[in-house]
């Protein structure tokens, strides 16, 4: 065998050893995968319970009243959440003839103990738990007989309870009680 | 005795059961080789979601996601895995961007992260990232992080991000300078276990013994 051939047989050796190698070290497969990740966001919930002390909702439709009358109607919040929460609630009043004032004519007996007013806004004193329900804000209203004149005759007088409520989670107190919580909306 | 057997075994099983569901990972498996991922657990929104923890957030919510990713493939290869982001889906971006994301690879916690930014960027994981080469039941977990903050609005509130990432593997056949054994999931040890089945046999052959001499010199 000539120089020249026992030189390139050594050459294509080594190229073959190089070659098997360089596939030794090489990825001889790949496969990808995708997952699609869920990210989901909260929210608070609750339900306003208006009732009557004999364990009926009160009827949407309204009542009749006379002045002096005491009806019984007893509102209180359910937390429909995961979410534990914060709640205040406004009480609104409104009548159906815009010359009747109809703020004075009903008396509350609003649950002081449990209830903070500020600003208009009684504040539940608490924290109102997953599945938890409040205690009445208040249990009847009387129609003040001092108020309510003849001019109120047929007309409509509106009792609305406005409530909001604000998370608890994530969100200390930073004063004494829970009027001082950061995040209730502006008015 | 049996009633304080049956008790233990029920304690045993209802530990066993409970101890996964205490710890909900998410679990990329590569199954190959040609073989698909899985990805575990999914959720109601998608099959293949690894952020069982990231549901319901609220605001000043920061919540950890471990997501341990697993080589099943035989011992006859390791493999490479690489991951990286594809970001929100088109009508996920405004929610997802108001959340901050971070990803780090669990080695003690001591790495830097190799994502962290808005939930809805691709970021330091828009190009392929190297996880770590796994050889046959070898293990890489990931630490996700999701911080929700305080500024989130109303707006935000029951809204649902979705959110690609991709996996990878490059196949390598095993060579000889790699470490022997491969490393598994399994590190117990074996040897009290190999001392227990010995002696069971010894006295088993012990018994036996005396038991065939017994019936000897019963029959003389």
């Amino acid at each position: 065998m000539g120089k020249i051939k026992r030189i390139l047989l050594t050459i294509a050796l080594l190229a073959i050893v190089v070659t098997f190698t360089t596939q030794g070290t090489l990825a001889y497969y790949t496969t990808t995968g995708q997952a699609t990740n869920v990210v989901t966001s909260g929210n608070i919930r609750f339900i306003v319970h208006e009732t009557t002390d004999q364990g009926d909702e009160f009827p949407s439709e309204g009542v009749t009243v006379f002045p002096g009358a005491v009806v019984s109607k007893q509102v209180s919040f359910e937390n429909d959440c995961e979410h534990p929460f914060y709640l205040r609630a406004k009480i609104v009043y409104s009548a159906n003839d815009e010359n009747l004032a109809a703020e004075n004519c009903f008396k509350l007996d609003i649950d002081t103990q449990h209830w903070l007013l500020k600003d208009g806004w009684y504040y539940y004193n608490g924290i109102v738990e997953a599945g938890q329900t409040t205690p009445y804000l208040f249990t009847k209203a009387e129609v003040v007989g001092d108020a309510v004149n003849n001019s109120y005759i047929g007309k409509t007088l509106n009792l609305s309870v406005v409530a909001q409520a604000l998370q608890s989670e994530n969100n200390p107190l930073t004063g004494e009680d829970v009027t001082t919580a950061a995040g209730w909306p502006q008015e | 005795m049996k009633r304080i057997a049956c008790a233990l075994i029920a304690l045993l099983l209802v530990l066993t059961g409970a101890l996964p569901a205490l710890a909900e990972n998410g679990q990329v498996t590569y199954e190959g080789p040609a073989g698909d991922f899985v990805f575990a657990p999914g959720s109601e929104y998608s099959l293949t979601d690894l952020f069982p923890n990231f549901k319901d957030v609220m605001p000043g919510d920061s919540l950890t996601q471990k997501i341990t990713v697993k080589n099943d493939a035989s011992n006859q290869v390791k493999v490479k895995i690489y991951m990286r982001s594809l970001g929100a889906h088109p009508d996920s971006v405004d929610f997802l961007s108001q959340l901050r994301l971070r990803v780090a690879v669990a080695e003690g916690n001591d790495m830097a992260y190799m994502f962290d930014a808005a939930a809805d960027q691709t970021a330091q994981l828009t190009d392929w990232v190297c996880l770590g080469t796994l050889y046959s039941g070898g293990v890489v977990d990931l630490d996700v992080t999701l911080d929700v903050p305080t500024t989130l609005t109303n707006e935000y509130s029951q809204q649902i991000g979705y959110l690609d990432w991709q996996f990878m593997v490059e196949e390598f056949p095993i060579e000889k300078t790699d470490p022997t054994p491969p490393k598994t999931g399994d590190a117990s040890d074996l040897l009290p276990w190999a001392i227990a089945l010995v002696a069971a046999a010894a006295l088993f052959v012990v018994l036996l013994v005396f038991k065939r001499r017994k019936q000897v010199a019963e029959e003389q």
